[in-house]
C-alpha cells in the first residue's frame, strides 16, 4: 500500500492548503519570469519583425531605441545609393498622449514608410495595410481601436484601417503606424506661440517648420542577398555622419542596456520566490514528518526498512511539488493573458521550473528525512 | 512446528545503565527472563522497577550494559549489538502489543495488520486476506475497513493484538496491554494471549503492574529496583 497517498487522504485539507500556498508561489514565479520575457519580446518587437538588416542612425548615438536619434529625412536616398544595399525605408518612432472618446490615450507612433513599405510585416487580426500616404492608421488592439474608428492626432483626422495584435513598445504603450509622413507632422505640431516665434525667423513656413525635409529617427537598411553587410556597413560608416547598427547591435543596446538592471532584478524575485516555496515545502513536509514520529517508530518497530519511510516523506515532498506545479501553470494560462502588459510564458522557462521545483521539493524533504531516519522504534513507548 | 517448539527468548544477566546529564542511572541492574513457546511469562512490579526496559532489551529496542539475548540457543543481541540490523529479526520473529494500541490513523484496521506484513514483503492480496483472518478470530472482522479513530480502546488493542500476530511471529512482548481498557476489556485481552499461547504455541510475555492477571501466567517474574525479587 502506498503510505504517502494514504496520509494525504486522510490530511486531504492540509494538503490542498499547502498545494494552494506553493501554487501561488510559483505562478507568481512563472508570472515574473514571463514578465521579464513579455518586456523583452514588447521591447524587440518592431527590430525583429520590421526586417532591418542594419539601421542608419544620427552619428554617435545608439538610437533610435536605447536613445534619441535624428536623421535627415532624405537621407535613406542617400543610404540607397551604397552598394549591397537591396532597399531602404525610413523609420520614426515616438510616445505621444493624445484623446479618444473623451479618455487620455498614451500611444507609440511608428513611421512605416509608404509606398516602399505598407505594413506588410505587421501582424494584422482585422482591417487591411496601407493604401493611402495620408489619414491612415494600424493600432495595436491594446489601445482599443477598431477598424472604422476616427482619431485626433495633432490637427488631423486619421481612420484606423487595420487593427494588429502583440504590438506594444517596451514601455508597454501600444503602436499606432501611420506614414512616415503622417508621424512627421503629428511630431511636428506645434503651440501657437511657437509657431509665432518660429515666423519671426528666417527660413520658417508659415506652420512654424523648417524649410527642409524634415528627419526621421532611422533609415532602415535592407541588404542584397549575399551582400557582406559589414562592408556595407562601413561604406555607411565612413561618412562619418551616421552610426550604423546591426539588428544584433540594436538587441544587445536594449536587453544589455536599457532592460540590463530590470533583467536582474526580476531574475533575483524569480529565485527568492523559488527559495520560499522550497522553505514552505520543506516545512510543511518536516512538521508532517513530525507529527508522525510515533507512526514512523511503529513502523520501524514493525520492521519496516529505511525505504518505505524514504519514499513516504519523498512522495508526499513530490506529490506537494507537482499538484503545485500543475495548479500553477492553470493558474498562469488563465491569468496572466488578461494582464495588461504581455506575460510570455515559454516551454522552456516552464520545463527549467519544473525540474527546479521538484528537485527543490526533494531536497526540501532530505530535512524530514534526516528526522525520521533519527526516530527510534522504542519511541512507540514514549 | 519445530521452529515453535525449540524457539526460546531468553535474556541473561542483563544490565542496563544510561548516562544521564554527567552521572549513571541504572534502569536494570540484573535481569534474566525466559520465553517459552506456549507460555505466558508475566513481569510485575512497580513503577520504575525496570519492567519496560527489561522487554525493551528483549524485544531488540535496546542493547543490554551487560548480559545477552539468545534466541533458539544463538546470541542475537549483546552489548554493542547494531539494533538497525536487528529490525530483520525483529519484524520475523517478535509481535509488539503496548499499552495504547499505536495504531497508524490514516490507515483501516485492516490495513494497520496489513502493513506489518507488507514492510516484510508479503503481496498486497495475500496480506489482505490474512489480516481480515486475524481480525476475525479476534472478533473484529466486521470493522477492518473503520479507521482508528471509529473504533473504542479495547477494538484498537485487539487490532494491535491481530499486528502483532501478523507475521505469525514466534514471541509477542506485551507491555501494560490492559493498562488503558476497562475491566471487561482488559480480561478480554488477556483471554486472547491465553488462547494464543494455547492454540498457537506463541512465548508470550506481558509486562503489567495490575496482579489481577497473575492467574493467566504460566510463569512471573518479580522486578523491584532493577532486580528480580
Amino acid at each position: 500500500m502506498n503510505l504517502a497517498i494514504k496520509d494525504i487522504r486522510h490530511n486531504l485539507l492540509r494538503f490542498v492548503l499547502t498545494v494552494f500556498g506553493v501554487g501561488l508561489l510559483m505562478a507568481a514565479t512563472i508570472g515574473m519570469l514571463g514578465m521579464y520575457r513579455g518586456i523583452v519580446y514588447e521591447a524587440l518587437v518592431v527590430i525583429d519583425g520590421i526586417g532591418a538588416d542594419l539601421w542608419v542612425v544620427e552619428g554617435g548615438k545608439s538610437g533610435p531605441f536605447a536613445e534619441s536619434s535624428a536623421v535627415p529625412a532624405n537621407l535613406d536616398r542617400r543610404v540607397a545609393g551604397v552598394a549591397g544595399v537591396a532597399a531602404t525605408r525610413r523609420f520614426i518612432q515616438y510616445n505621444q498622449q493624445f484623446q479618444f472618446d473623451g479618455l487620455p490615450l498614451r500611444m507609440s507612433i511608428t513611421g512605416v514608410d509608404f509606398p516602399s513599405d505598407s505594413g506588410s510585416w505587421i501582424p494584422l487580426i482585422a482591417g487591411r495595410y496601407f493604401q493611402s500616404n495620408r489619414y491612415e492608421a494600424i493600432a495595436d488592439k491594446t489601445l482599443g481601436l477598431v477598424v472604422g474608428d476616427e482619431i485626433r492626432l495633432g490637427r488631423d483626422t486619421y481612420t484606423i484601417v487595420g487593427v494588429a495584435t502583440g504590438q506594444v513598445d517596451m514601455g508597454g504603450d501600444g503602436l499606432l503606424f501611420v506614414t512616415i509622413a503622417d508621424a512627421q507632422v503629428i511630431n511636428q505640431l506645434l503651440p501657437s506661440e511657437a509657431i509665432l516665434l518660429n515666423r519671426a525667423a528666417k527660413g520658417k513656413t508659415r506652420m512654424g517648420l523648417g524649410d527642409d525635409t524634415g528627419s526621421v529617427a532611422a533609415v532602415i537598411v535592407e541588404t542584397l542577398p549575399g551582400a557582406d553587410k559589414e562592408v556595407v556597413r562601413d561604406t555607411i560608416k565612413r561618412w562619418g555622419d551616421v552610426e550604423v547598427l546591426t539588428k544584433q547591435d540594436q538587441e544587445t543596446l536594449l536587453l544589455d542596456g536599457r532592460l540590463g538592471k530590470l533583467r536582474v532584478q526580476i531574475l533575483a524575485f524569480t529565485t527568492m520566490t523559488l527559495l520560499i516555496c522550497c522553505a514552505v515545502i520543506a516545512l510543511t513536509i518536516y512538521t508532517m514528518t513530525i507529527e508522525k514520529v510515533a507512526q514512523i517508530a511503529l513502523l520501524k518497530l514493525i520492521g519496516a526498512r529505511d525505504r518505505v519511510i524514504i519514499g513516504m516523506i519523498a512522495q508526499q515532498a513530490g506529490l506537494i511539488g507537482f499538484c503545485g506545479l500543475v495548479l500553477a501553470i492553470a493558474i498562469s494560462f488563465t491569468i496572466y493573458p488578461r494582464f495588461p502588459r504581455t506575460v510570455l510564458i515559454t516551454e522552456s522557462d516552464l520545463g527549467v521550473l519544473s525540474a527546479v521545483l521538484m528537485a527543490l521539493s526533494l531536497a526540501a524533504s532530505w530535512f524530514a528525512i534526516r528526522r525520521a531516519l533519527a526516530v527510534r522504534a522504542q519511541e512507540v513507548l514514549a | 512446528m519445530s521452529k515453535r517448539r525449540l524457539a526460546a527468548l531468553e535474556v541473561r544477566n542483563a544490565s542496563k545503565v544510561y548516562d544521564s546529564g554527567g552521572s549513571q542511572v541504572t534502569a536494570l541492574a540484573a535481569g534474566s527472563l525466559t520465553l517459552s513457546p506456549g507460555a505466558i511469562t508475566g513481569i510485575v512490579g512497580p513503577s520504575g522497577s525496570g519492567k519496560t526496559t527489561l522487554l525493551m532489551i528483549a524485544g531488540l529496542l535496546e542493547t543490554p550494559t551487560t548480559g545477552e539475548v539468545l534466541f533458539d540457543g544463538k546470541v542475537i543481541s549483546r552489548p554493542g549489538a547494531k539494533l538497525n540490523e536487528l529490525r530483520a529479526f525483529r519484524r520475523t520473529h517478535l509481535g509488539f502489543v503496548f499499552q495504547k494500541a499505536n495504531l497508524i490513523p490514516f490507515l483501516t484496521a485492516a490495513e494497520n495488520v496489513a502493513i506489518a506484513m507488507q514492510v516484510n514483503d508479503v503481496g498486497r492480496q495475500k496480506a489482505q486476506e490474512r489480516a481480515g483472518r486475524l481480525l476475525s478470530a479476534l472478533g473484529m472482522g466486521h470493522r477492518g475497513s473503520n479507521y482508528p479513530s471509529q473504533l473504542s480502546g479495547g477494538e484498537q488493542q485487539r487490532v494491535s493484538i491481530a499486528r502483532a500476530l501478523a507475521n505469525d511471529p514466534t514471541v509477542i512482548l506485551a507491555d501494560e496491554p490492559t493498562a488503558a481498557l476497562d475491566g471487561q476489556r482488559a480480561e478480554m485481552v488477556m483471554k486472547v494471549f491465553r488462547h494464543l499461547a494455547d492454540s498457537r504455541e506463541v512465548a508470550i510475555c506481558v509486562v503489567t503492574h495490575d496482579t489481577r492477571w497473575i492467574s493467566y501466567f504460566d510463569s512471573t517474574l518479580e522486578l523491584e529496583d532493577g532486580r528480580a525479587r
